[in-house]
């Protein structure tokens, strides 16, 4: 054989399997934007699949799906967004609080979002109303920050005698102003003090201004800097209200607020619905019907407390 | 024939239908009867099965909301006296981890005054002492112990139920409990009807509680996304008898029915698509449909089958008999089927044999007719076999006749006076030769000749010859009259002699004559030749045969041409018949 017609033939046979693969139809690509890493949210990754599988999707096999971390650094999650919406995904999945959803919210006015939100997305003008979104967007709100003062009545039933409450805020995330006047305003007597991370001695300064007792905002951020919350509170042996269980489960005193690891199940489904040709602005937001109150009594002996039995009783989990 | 084919269709067709229509009429009949009971059945199957799947449903929701209440119980059992006490709240607190679906209670004293509520995110709230006497809730509570309020929709999303029960005597108070609908979900979603069939519950204003679709319920009070489950219980109607047949939101068409949940007055439908439903019914059909096919195929190739095997013989006998009609009488008709179409078959057969035979026969007597007489014919026909007309040497009587100057008359007078003269002739003759059963053999022209006693023997040949010649005379003479009235000079000679001849047929293919050959034939001829008109003349043998019968007198020796010496020749004597003039 001689070596041109070796050659040609030779990419005859490579090039038609690739030229078999093109012709293929392409998969639908689910854009995923979230502020946090990818370490942090596996369990809710998790859930986002169990959903999708739901309605018959899986990733790699009929759907692929754009995975883009910011890592905390919400500067960048509007580069990001534009970025999966130049890559004309199907639908964009925005987690990790409302920073994400405004900055796909943003880019986009016509491919479906599927957000999720600590706030109450009408209020921050992500939709119309929760029955009917109206726009591009829809998904779910995990009330954290609604929850707030709930979590503030909490810590007074585990601390009556506390008079000074600190609140620990990431004032990079626009949420920050609205649980802290929600806190406030259910403070009754109490002194807040609003405690800011991006100052390095936010924990120094807890001692100085007399703090009995710390609330840690709901911001994906702080969530994602859980460990870190947890071993400074017990350094400083400050008892700590969190808003996940997570934060509990880590070694914080006391956390309440929605299953959110669960609820994620619901923006895996809304993803498949959206896919399977559901609009947006049909599926109504949704809200977290449970919520979890986890005490952790290790770490509560450790800090000398006494946990009423009031609390002890609505606890769903208690850690001992 | 195309008549013929026309109705040998017909008669297949008829056949065909009569034999088609006695298999698939039953079938048909039986198939039909059985879908339109088997659709029947499947219906009150259907009836009481959605029936039953309504009912338990419904007893589900209620079980849903009972255990609710019933857990609410337990918060109105103590009076209430001077301060809250911890273990109410507590009981409170541990109630709402209880029961998931309760949002916040509200613990009303026996004046209708709060004195406690807790949320699950709200802010909780003690000894606010607010009146509450006035509320719906409260005034229903007490009125009926247990009240259920109307649906409505948090941040107009959520439904929410407000659920209130009073104690047993009025200082326990009362509890109202906002309930989260949504959380009937589990209990909802968890409800199959068949395969896909599902259930969802209406409250009093058409207004979706529950739905396994979550997004549906969560969508509140829009029209547009509830106008389907409304019409699906419209209609139903309000009797909740039995199942109806409605759409569903993508318009297919499914069977659905209804019970009511008492408690709170509203309705749960369970719904099951049609074509699910009557999944069975379909599939039987299918089933009876593919079966009545095969049978009608079925029946059209045995009643093709059998029409065919019964037409078949008579076409066959039909044929035959067109083939015998045309003269095929070798024609076998063969039926072998063992009855009456064989019976006659057979009979056609036979009846072709003796066809065949009587053809033959017929054919064979119009042959042996030319030369034979009539009656010779008949009687060497009847005997079986013409063996008498094979060559063999006997005695025979041979006559000549002819007329005189009849070529020179024939060479003078017009060919129709010829004609004319010769058909009387020979009209006349003819008459004669049958009436004595002789034998012609040929004529020539005026010419012919007569055998007697060949190939038939009979009794004294020679009195019979002589008859003959003087009958033959005797006519001849008489239409000679009328000849020679009409200018014509004509004679008429006979010679007539007797001995052995050499007799037989002779000739070619059909064309046989029978003759005799023997110096007999040349005297007749002879003496014939020499015969005057109006002369017998006959040899010595035969006249030797009738001297003492008829009237015969030696004329002389005479040198016949041929013969080297002189015979004795007779001459018979006849008297003519009178002149008809």
């Amino acid at each position: 054989m001689k070596r041109r017609e070796f050659i040609s033939l030779m990419s005859v046979a490579v090039g038609w399997p690739l030229a078999v693969r093109a012709q293929q139809p392409a998969l639908p690509v689910i854009g995923f934007l979230n502020s946090r890493s990818s370490d942090v949210d596996a369990s809710f990754l998790t859930a986002f699949h169990k959903g999708l599988a739901e309605t018959g999707f899986v990733e790699g096999h009929n759907v692929t799906i754009e995975y883009r971390w910011a890592k905390g650094r919400y500067d960048q999650l509007p580069a990001m967004a534009a970025e999966l919406v130049r890559k004309s995904v199907a639908v964009l999945v925005s987690t990790g609080g409302t920073v994400a959803a405004k900055a796909a919210k943003a880019v986009t006015r016509t491919i479906p979002v599927v957000f999720t939100t600590a706030d109450d997305p009408v209020k921050v003008g992500l939709v119309d109303s929760l029955s009917r979104p109206g726009g591009n967007l829809t998904g779910i709100t995990a009330l954290f920050i609604e929850a707030a003062s709930k979590r503030l009545e909490l810590l007074h039933e585990l601390l009556p005698r506390a008079s000074t409450i600190g609140l620990l805020v990431n004032p990079t995330n626009p949420a920050t102003l609205i649980e802290s006047s929600v806190v406030q305003s259910a403070a009754r007597g109490h002194r807040v003090e609003i405690l800011s991370v991006s100052t390095d001695r936010a924990f120094e300064d807890l001692k100085q201004k007399q703090v009995d007792a710390l609330l840690i905002a709901a911001d994906p951020f702080l969530f994602a800097r859980a460990d870190q919350l947890v071993a400074l509170a017990a350094r400083q042996a400050i008892p700590t209200l969190y808003f996940r269980s997570e934060f509990a489960q880590a070694g914080g005193l006391i956390s309440f607020g929605s299953n959110f690891a669960d609820f994620f199940r619901v923006i895996g489904l809304y993803a498949g619905q959206i896919l399977r040709g559901a609009k947006p602005s049909g599926l109504p937001v949704q809200q977290p019907t449970k919520f979890e109150l986890v005490i952790n009594l290790k770490t509560a002996k450790a800090l000398g407390l006494t946990v009423p039995p009031s609390l002890l009783s609505q606890a769903d989990e208690v850690i001992e | 024939m195309s008549v013929q084919r026309l109705r040998f269709h017909g008669l297949f067709r008829k056949y065909f239908l009569v034999l088609f229509l006695a298999v698939v009429i039953p079938l048909a009949a039986n198939g039909i009867s059985e879908a339109w009971f088997g659709y029947r059945d499947q219906r009150a199957r259907l009836d009481q099965l959605l029936g039953v799947e309504a009912r338990s449903a419904a007893a589900r929701i209620q079980g849903f909301l009972d255990d609710i209440t019933g857990q609410l119980g337990w918060l109105v059992q103590l009076p209430w006296t001077g301060e809250l006490d911890e273990r109410r709240r507590i009981d409170a607190l541990r109630l709402l981890r209880q029961v998931p679906a309760i949002v916040s209670l509200t613990l009303v004293d026996g004046s209708g005054r709060e004195r406690l509520y807790v949320s699950r995110i709200g802010l909780n709230r003690t000894e606010s002492h607010t009146d509450r006497s006035g509320e719906p809730a409260i005034i229903g509570a007490r009125s009926a112990r247990l009240w259920y309020g109307e649906v409505s929709y948090y941040r107009g999303s959520e439904p929410y139920l407000t659920v209130a029960i009073s104690g047993n005597r009025p200082s326990v108070g009362a509890v109202v409990a906002e309930v989260n609908l949504k959380l009937i979900w589990d209990v909802i979603s968890s409800i199959r009807v068949g395969q896909t069939g599902y259930a969802f519950v209406l409250d009093s204003p058409g207004r979706l509680i529950a739905h396994p679709d979550i997004s549906l319920v969560l969508r509140g009070a829009d029209e547009a996304t509830l106008a389907p489950f409304q019409a699906a219980r419209q209609a139903v109607g309000p009797t909740s008898a039995g199942f109806a047949t409605s759409h569903d939101a993508e318009g297919s068409p499914i069977a659905v029915a209804a019970a009511p949940i008492p408690g709170p007055d509203w309705t749960i439908v369970v719904e099951q698509p049609l074509t699910e439903a009557f999944g069975p019914i379909y599939a039987a059909l299918w089933r009876t449909g593919v079966l009545l096919l095969g049978g009608a195929l079925f029946a059209g190739l045995l009643a093709y089958a059998l029409a065919r095997r019964m037409t078949q013989p008579i076409r066959l006998l039909e044929e035959g008999t067109e083939r015998i009609g045309a003269g095929q009488f070798d024609h076998l008709i063969e039926i072998r089927t063992g009855d009456e179409l064989q019976r006659l078959a057979d009979s056609f057969n036979a009846m072709a044999a003796e066809l065949a035979v009587s053809q033959e026969r017929q054919e064979r007597i119009a042959k042996l007719k030319r030369f034979l007489a009539p009656q010779v014919a008949e009687l060497v026909d009847r005997k079986g076999d013409d063996g008498v007309l094979e060559g063999r040497r006997t005695e025979v009587v041979v006559v000549f006749c002819d007329l005189r100057g009849f070529t020179a008359f024939s060479a003078r007078a017009a060919p129709e006076e010829v004609m004319s003269v010769l058909s009387e002739y020979y009209d006349a003759l003819g008459a004669i030769i049958t009436r004595y059963a002789a034998t012609l053999t040929s004529f020539s022209g005026d010419g012919l000749m007569v055998l007697v006693n060949a190939p038939v023997p009979v009794d004294e040949p020679a009195v019979r010859a002589v008859d003959l010649a003087v009958e033959m005379q005797v006519s001849v003479q008489e239409l000679i009259v009328g000849w020679r009235e009409r200018g014509y000079r004509i004679g008429f000679g006979v010679g007539l002699a007797m001995g052995p001849a050499t007799v037989g047929r002779i000739g070619y293919e059909n064309r046989f004559d029978y003759t005799a050959i023997g110096s007999v034939v040349n005297l007749a001829a002879r003496l014939c030749a020499s015969a005057s008109d109006s002369e017998i003349l006959v040899d010595a043998t035969a006249a030797e045969a009738v001297k003492d019968k008829r009237h015969v007198h030696p004329i002389g020796m005479r040198l016949i041409k041929g013969y080297d010496e002189e015979f004795l020749v007779y001459c018979v004597g006849f008297t003519q018949r009178p002149q008809a003039s």
